[in-house]
Parts: C-alpha cells; sequence; structure tokens
C-alpha cells in the first residue's frame, strides 16, 4: 500500500504525525484531519462525526453541508444525502472511533489518495480515541469540581430551601437541563418544594411509590406515575434508611440520556443534599426549642407571680403552703383569699387545686381558675355557689378534656369553723389532736367535667391541736425507683411525727420525707401541700419550694 | 474567605446586558439568578451576559442559564453569552453548552445578535 505514495503523501502524513503527537485538544486535532483531507483531495464538502461517550455517532465538524448540523446524530445514509459520496472509518481495525465523509471532489478519487485518507485516519484513531478519553476525563474533572463547589456553597447554609436551589441549580448546569425539580420534606418542617418547569406530584404522594428504590430512576412506568416526563432522571435523597426527598432531572437535551456515570455523581450530589438538609432542619429544631424554651421560662415567671407571694396573716391559724413543679410550668394552685373582708379575723378561702395536664395548658386553666375565684368571692361567699359558678366557667371555656380538681376550705379564724367542697380532689387529711386521722372526702367531680355542679358542702371543726394537709396527688403519688408511692400514709405518718412544729416547718420535714422516699427517681407530677393548724399566735408562711 | 462575584446590569438598546465579574460558583449563584429574575420578572428577556470579566464558572453557574432559558425563549427572548475567557469556554463546552446557547465576542455583536433575529421577525 505504501509503494503508492509520493513524497507530498508522505510529508503530509508526518505533519500530521507531529500534530497528533503535539496535542490533545481534540478540536484542534479534528479540524487539521478535515481540513488536511480536504485539501488533499480538493473536496468542496466535508464530515468528521465521532463516536460520543453514549456509543453513538454525533456530527462534529460539518463543511459546505448546510443541512448537517454539528452535534446532530451521524447516518450514512443522510450524509450521503446531504452530498458526502466517500465515507472513511477513522479506526485501525474493529470499531471505529469516528467517520470522516468528503464530497463534492475536484477529481475522482484516486485509489492511493484513498489509501492516503485511511493510513492518515489510522494514525489518527488512537489520537482521536484518546482525546475522547481527555473529554471524558474533563467530564470527571468537572464533575468532582461540582461537587466540591457544591459541598461548600451547602456548608454556608442552614435554609433548607436554599439547599434545595443550589441542588437545582448545580444539576442544571451540570447536565444542561432546563426543568428540574427538589422536593423533600420531614415533619414538622414546612416542605421543601422547589420545581423549574416539571409538575411532579407532591412528596407526600409519591414517598411510598419511591422507598424502596435505589440509586437513580430512569424507568419510564415510574417517571409517569410521579409525573415526570420521559427521559428524565430521578435520585431519591435518603437519611439513613428514609426516604426525605427526591430530585427530578428533565430529559438532556438532544435526545442525550443519562448514563451510569450520570447516576453516580447524581446520587453523590443527592448524599450531600441529604446531609444539608437534615442539618438545616436539625438547626430549625434548635432554634424553635430555643424559641420554646425561651417562651416556658416566661410563661413560668408569670405563673410564679400568680401564686401568692405571702398568704394573709390569719388570727388563730397557722398556715404554710408550698408548690415544686414537675416542669418549668405546672397546673398546681393553692391560695388563701378572702371572702368579703380583708380582716384577719374574718371567713377566709383555703384553696388547692390541680389542674389536668402539665404544662402551659395545665398553667393556663391554672390561671383561668384563679381568675375565677378572685372573681366569684367578692359576690359569693358560699362554696357551692363559688363551685358550681367555677365549674360552669372552666366548663364553657376550656375543651372537655381539661378539667380541674379543687379542694375549696372556708374557715373561720374566729372560730375554727370549716366548711369545705371537694371536686373529685385528693381527700385532704385531718390528724386529730388524739392522732385520729379523718379524711375530707366528699362527693363531687372535678370542675369543668360536667356542665352541672356535683359536689356538696360538709363542714367540720378545726380545734388546738389539729392539723389539716391539704395536698395535691403529686405528694400521695410521688414514686421511688420500685414504682411505690408516698401514700397518705406516710404523710399522716409525717404529720403526726411533727405535730408539734410550726406549719412552716412541717411543709418542710414532708418535702423532705417526700425526697428521701423518692430517691433519685424523678419528679412526675407538681407537688402542692399547705399546712393548717389552729394556734393563738397565728403565722402564715409561704415556703420557696 | 467566600469569593467575590458581582453582576451589574445596564439597558443597551432596549436589551438588558449582565456583566458578570468574578467566580460564579454555588456560593455566588444566588445572586446571578436573582439578577436574570429580576430582569425575566420586568419583562425584560432579551438578555446579553457579558462574561469578559468572569474568572470562574461551576455547574451551579451554568444552571442559571438552564434555569432561564426555556422561559425567556417562549417569550420571544434570548440569553446570549459573549466576551467569553478561555478557562470559562472550556467549561461552557465540556458541558454542552455552546450549542445550547450563542457565545459571541463581544456585547455589540450580542446586541446585534438580537437586532438580527427581530429583523428576521424572531
Amino acid at each position: 500500500m505504501a509503494s503508492g505514495f509520493d513524497v507530498s503523501r508522505l510529508e503530509s502524513l508526518l505533519e500530521s504525525a507531529k500534530l497528533l503527537q503535539s496535542t490533545l485538544d481534540r478540536s484542534q486535532i479534528l479540524k487539521h484531519l478535515l481540513r488536511s483531507v480536504m485539501g488533499r483531495v480538493l473536496a468542496r464538502r466535508g464530515l468528521l462525526a465521532i463516536r460520543n461517550s453514549q456509543g453513538t455517532f454525533e456530527i462534529e465538524l460539518a463543511r459546505g453541508l448546510p443541512s448537517l448540523a454539528a452535534r446532530s446524530p451521524y447516518n450514512e445514509a443522510s450524509a450521503r444525502a446531504a452530498g458526502v459520496e466517500h465515507v472513511f472509518p477513522i479506526a485501525t481495525s474493529g470499531e471505529p472511533a469516528g467517520y470522516l465523509g468528503i464530497g463534492g471532489l475536484a477529481a475522482a478519487l484516486a485509489p492511493e489518495e484513498s489509501d492516503f485518507i485511511q493510513a492518515l485516519l489510522g494514525m489518527a484513531s488512537s489520537v482521536v480515541s484518546n482525546a475522547e478519553a481527555h473529554l471524558l476525563l474533563d467530564q470527571r474533572l468537572q464533575e468532582l469540581r461540582a461537587l466540591l463547589d457544591l459541598g461548600r456553597g451547602l456548608a454556608a447554609t442552614l435554609d433548607p430551601d436554599e439547599v434545595a436551589r443550589l441542588v437545582g441549580l448545580t444539576l442544571a448546569g451540570r447536565w444542561a437541563v432546563s426543568k428540574y425539580a427538589v422536593i423533600a420534606a420531614r415533619d414538622p418542617h414546612p416542605p421543601v418544594d422547589r420545581r423549574k418547569g416539571l409538575d411532579l406530584k407532591p412528596f407526600e404522594e409519591i414517598k411510598a411509590r419511591l422507598q424502596s428504590l435505589d440509586g437513580g430512576v430512569r424507568d419510564p412506568a415510574l417517571l409517569g406515575a410521579v409525573n415526570a416526563p420521559e427521559g428524565a432522571l430521578l435520585l431519591p435523597i435518603r437519611s439513613k434508611e428514609e426516604l426525605i426527598g427526591v430530585i427530578a432531572c428533565g430529559p438532556r437535551p438532544r435526545g442525550m440520556a443519562y448514563r451510569e456515570a450520570d447516576i453516580e455523581f447524581g446520587s453523590g450530589l443527592a448524599a450531600q443534599a441529604s446531609v444539608a438538609l437534615e442539618n438545616a432542619w436539625h438547626f430549625r429544631d434548635t432554634l424553635a426549642r430555643q424559641q420554646l424554651e425561651k417562651e416556658l421560662e416566661l410563661a413560668a415567671g408569670i405563673q410564679r407571680d400568680l401564686f401568692p407571694k405571702k398568704l394573709p396573716p390569719l388570727a388563730g391559724l397557722d398556715i404554710a403552703a408550698r408548690n415544686r413543679q414537675a416542669r418549668q410550668v405546672g397546673g398546681d394552685y393553692f391560695d388563701v383569699l378572702p371572702f368579703s373582708s380583708l380582716d384577719s379575723t374574718a371567713p377566709h378561702l383555703l384553696c388547692v387545686a390541680d389542674v389536668s395536664g402539665k404544662g402551659i395548658s395545665a398553667a393556663l386553666l391554672m390561671s383561668t381558675i384563679q381568675a375565677t375565684l378572685r372573681s366569684l368571692l367578692r359576690r359569693e361567699s358560699s362554696l357551692l355557689e363559688i363551685a358550681g359558678l367555677g365549674n360552669e366557667l372552666i366548663h364553657a371555656c376550656t375543651p372537655p378534656n381539661k378539667y380541674a380538681t379543687a379542694f375549696l376550705c372556708g374557715v373561720d379564724p374566729a372560730t375554727g369553723a370549716c366548711r369545705y367542697v371537694n371536686c373529685g380532689h385528693n381527700a385532704a387529711v385531718l390528724l386529730r389532736s388524739g392522732g385520729r386521722v379523718e379524711m375530707l372526702d366528699g362527693p363531687g367531680l372535678a370542675l369543668g367535667l360536667f356542665p352541672r355542679r356535683t359536689c356538696a358542702e360538709q363542714s367540720f371543726q378545726l380545734n388546738d391541736g389539729d392539723i389539716l394537709a391539704i395536698y395535691t396527688d403529686g405528694v400521695s403519688e410521688a414514686q421511688n425507683r420500685n414504682d411505690e408511692e408516698f401514700e397518705v400514709d406516710r404523710l399522716a405518718a409525717c404529720l403526726r411525727e411533727f405535730h408539734s412544729e410550726p406549719a412552716a416547718s412541717i411543709v418542710g420535714r414532708v418535702f423532705d420525707a417526700i425526697d428521701s422516699f423518692a430517691g433519685d427517681a424523678p419528679q412526675f407530677d407538681d407537688i402542692t401541700l399547705m399546712i393548717v393548724k389552729r394556734s393563738n399566735a397565728g403565722t402564715t408562711a409561704v415556703l420557696g419550694s | 474567605m467566600p469569593n467575590s462575584f458581582s453582576v451589574s446590569g445596564s439597558r443597551q438598546e432596549g436589551i438588558s446586558v449582565l456583566a458578570l465579574d468574578g467566580f460564579l460558583d454555588a456560593h455566588t449563584a444566588p445572586a446571578f439568578e436573582e439578577a436574570i429574575e429580576k430582569e425575566v420578572s420586568a419583562g425584560h428577556n432579551r438578555i446579553v451576559v457579558d462574561c469578559a470579566r468572569l474568572a470562574y464558572i461551576s455547574s451551579a453557574g451554568l444552571g442559571v442559564f438552564m434555569t432561564f432559558i426555556e422561559e425567556v425563549r417562549e417569550a420571544g427572548g434570548d440569553i446570549k453569552i459573549c466576551a467569553v475567557i478561555p478557562k470559562v469556554g472550556q467549561v461552557f463546552e465540556i458541558l454542552g453548552f455552546n450549542s445550547l446557547f450563542e457565545i459571541v465576542g463581544d456585547i455589540p455583536q450580542a446586541v446585534a445578535r438580537f437586532a438580527h433575529s427581530r429583523a428576521e421577525g424572531g
């Protein structure tokens, strides 16, 4: 074959070989090839098609062939129809790296020119393939850069919507797609939904469908099910095992498919998105928690102000009370309020109440009860009326599952005469001076449960040496590590043991007893205790918790 | 320190020219996106992006072009790119943007391309 070469052809081959060795710039090589051949055989039309990464052939260069656009798919028939007369494979053997076509030659193609062209293309084929490999390398490098760039961008944001935006932009740029969507959701956060031109179904609707999938999804049936167009790619965003979102990329331009390498890249990007979304959500959670804690602190402060700072001193009575909350805000309440006269010898209302539930809702109801009591006391002196109206008010202004148990006791300091209503509350303990215990229970359901009042008024006489203990279930039901409860018996024993001490001191003794009983078991419920003694001195105290 | 990037807009012959300066990456892509968004929502669909001072572009930066191109073309406009430095041009090429966007030498050429397409009735 070489025998047919003249010197000028050999020179041309040598020149090409030098150029091919000196550059890895693919487009330069291709242009040179086409130029050399067209120049050599004086062709007016020329065409170069190269195998792309999908394994199909694409027109790279077209000269004098206006109907054949660069980057469009190549096939020999349409090339010939457009005016290409000779087609040469760019190959030494086996699968060609591309094709070179020429047409519009000044003269018929001599066999030796044909040999020359084949020799040139054979020599160039490995370089073209290398250049192609080089292009792939460039693309991988670009992918790495994109991941790095995105990683930096994501590290700088704690906004889930911003994460979706960066992920969307990066993929749109990487794959030259103009339609995409990034959707994700995690309770209790608002859903992340960034979409451009894709009318994907809401995440909650498609979550179950995508749950078990891994990697990238190109299955047309599945794409249809989530309302993504054919040719699109879905990339699940997973956090541990859970599907937290999905990235959808519309079809690539010029009918390009998503390759395995693309899916690998996309999956890496989805993994980054997952971490960034989780971080952003976690940050939001922390912020919200801090905000809630701030509000709770505020509520606790308001509630502390609702408790009497000082109980009114009543002649001949020694009264002390203490409340310790299980949480920042609780649902227990105690108070000592005058029925009408502020005089220390005038009848007063002793009240201990326990609101259902804990936390802010309980505290709100507690403040309602306090306001109710205070407003009613001005007008009503009958315990039954107070309990009845209180019941109606609470029933009317709270949901049915909110209620309060209360022990209301009217005491006349002058005589020690007491009457009480027990609205579903723990029976108060009355320790007589002789050591006998009377339980002050009574008919009556919690306030707010039913529209009609259910309690009845009862009375007793508080004598010298008697101790009245009104408390909430936080006292009797305080638990130790063995789930045993403190119970009324331990309270009564405590009262007996320290009966000679002042009320304030007895309150302290009972709290100490509860604490040593509970040990390191956590306090579940608010603990409230009011101790009333009859004494000639008459002191009252509120003890700090 | 984050890379610096700025985008400044002007109007030339009824065409919006956005001049990019610096590094267009995931950090800075939102600024560019907002700039285009502003033009598009003002009904300015004929946009020239001047890349003469654009030192670097990442996929996220290219994503901004993709995000708006369809919308702009559907409205009868286009985004034309001009004065790309070789390093940036290489990225355009690797990712196949050369065939999706008209990339020309300078602003006057880009503006003229719009005048051309208008004359053609496009």
